[in-house]
């Protein structure tokens, strides 16, 4: 444990240290992953799904802010569905407008988990973000999460329908393509129940962790994680869906090892040393719980010998040192 | 010579100024209710288009049967459930900016307060010195 606890006071020192180089190149990182997805899964726009691309638009975004990054995302969007056809691209940009209104009017600092929110359901462990956000973040950023999870659900929906609203379909009409990408939000059953049950599993877990109680973290991201497992597989099994309970439960224990090692990075506390304090001044009197950190010294203790001596000479063992003082050994016992 | 405990207060305003101090400087200006005021007053607008294309994609979706139906519709239902939905929407966008603008007054507030503390340390700081330096006595060196 020690160990551990060292480990992470030399990545936290390190990340103070280097904080000027390294929040860009993780910017960098996240912007270049999100736009490889966009050009992976939706990249219909020849033109601009290219590496190339996605690595110029991850540097620009390395430099501005999260919310530009959002921006540029939902341009490339935007353009990816020009490609597949007018009707979606008019659907996408009506859709966005209404996920800005309500993502910069309530929670505009949380870009990150917009971004991160659709990412996370590629990778199958969606979960980790409600619990990951009711424990860092405040109550509002639930309407990211909604956002992220709205934003995902009607672009796998483009994805797994672009061959019948692609612009080489002839057949199909403006207003049926237009009723079919529409479909993908408010006939998707699915997408209502995980957003509910994101939305919940998010106020539970930041309501739990507020709470006065020893062991807050711990028992706010158990409850999370039990919430939402329970809570998918009990609508799934309502709506009819089958195939989802395994991937439910893999990817809720990832979400909850991920937790926990949030929770060991930036909330790491020693119940073991609560102090009980109780003072008063001219108004108030105060009764104070007072549970300190788990941290451990630096060990990068700088030794200087004197006298060139090797370690092992210095070492006085009770062997020698008897026979120096020219003494029976078990006298020193 | 630098005064250190001088500089680490001018720090922790310089760090306010920077990241916090454009999204609190109006919980300097306002009270509590005429924040969360201005901020339902500007939700009720932003509210209201978030309606209107809601309904717009709503109306594109069911353009064929709308337009089969228009002859047939009776106009005065049809009004009343977007009014009755419309109701509806708003009292959840205007109840959440209710909710997310009133926590957010009271955690500006917080950091206003202790900016403030910053600033006032910081004035005493300075008004010792210069009474120190205006008298004889050069231990304040």
């Amino acid at each position: 444990m020690t160990t551990i606890l060292e480990i992470k006071e030399k990545i936290t020192r390190f990340y103070g240290r280097n904080e000027l180089y390294i929040n860009p190149v993780l910017k960098f990182l996240l912007a270049f992953v999100t736009f490889l997805m966009i050009n992976q899964n939706i990249g219909f726009m020849a033109g601009i799904s290219r590496t190339p691309i996605a690595l110029v638009l991850a540097l620009v975004c390395s430099m501005i802010p999260v919310n530009g990054m959002i921006v540029l995302a939902s341009a490339v969007i935007v353009a990816d569905m020009y490609a597949l056809s007018l009707e979606v691209c008019l659907v996408t940009l009506l859709l966005f407008v209404v996920l800005y209104l309500v993502y910069f009017r309530f929670a505009p600092k949380y870009g990150y988990d917009v971004v991160l929110m659709p990412i996370c359901f590629k990778l199958r462990i969606p979960y980790v973000m409600p619990v990951g956000e009711g424990l860092l973040r405040e109550g509002y950023s639930v309407f990211a999460v909604a956002c992220g999870t709205v934003l995902f659900f009607f672009l796998d929906g483009v994805r797994q329908n672009a061959a019948a609203l692609s612009n080489t379909t002839e057949t199909e009409e403006a207003a049926s393509k237009i009723a079919v990408v529409l479909n993908q939000l408010t006939g998707n059953k699915e997408m209502y129940l995980v957003l509910g049950v994101m939305v919940v599993t998010t106020m539970t877990v930041y309501i739990i962790r507020r709470l006065s109680i020893e062991n807050a973290w711990g028992i706010a991201i158990i409850a999370g994680v039990l919430l939402d497992t329970v809570g998918l597989i009990a609508g799934y099994m309502l709506l009819g869906i089958s195939g989802k309970t395994i991937g439910v439960l893999v990817g809720n224990a990832a979400a909850a090892l991920i937790a926990f090692f949030m929770q060991f990075l930036f909330f790491n506390l020693d119940y073991s040393r609560t102090e009980r304090l109780q003072f008063e001044d001219d108004e108030y009197f105060y009764y104070v719980k007072a549970v300190p950190k788990a941290v451990v010294s630096g060990t990068d203790k700088k030794i200087t010998r004197f006298g060139g001596r090797d370690d092992k000479e210095e070492r006085l063992t009770k062997k020698r040192f008897a026979e120096e003082m020219d003494i029976d050994e078990e006298l020193l016992d | 010579m630098v005064n250190e405990e001088r500089l680490r207060h001018m720090i922790k305003m310089a760090e306010f100024d920077e990241n916090d101090g454009k999204q609190c400087k109006p919980m300097i200006q306002y009270a509590r209710k005429d924040y969360v005021s201005l901020h339902l007053l500007i939700s009720f607008v932003t509210g209201s288009m978030c309606y209107a294309l809601l309904v717009g994609l709503w109306a594109l979706c069911s353009a064929d049967s709308l337009l089969a139906q228009l002859n047939q519709m009776d106009i005065r239902n049809a009004l009343m459930s977007v009014l009755i939905t419309y109701l509806l929407f708003m009292a959840l966008y205007l109840g959440a900016t209710c909710v997310v603008y009133n926590v957010k007054y009271t955690a500006g507030r917080r950091k206003v307060k202790r900016y403030y503390a910053n600033v006032k340390k910081v004035n005493q700081m300075y008004e010792r010195e210069e009474r120190l330096r205006a008298s004889e006595n050069k231990d304040w060196e």
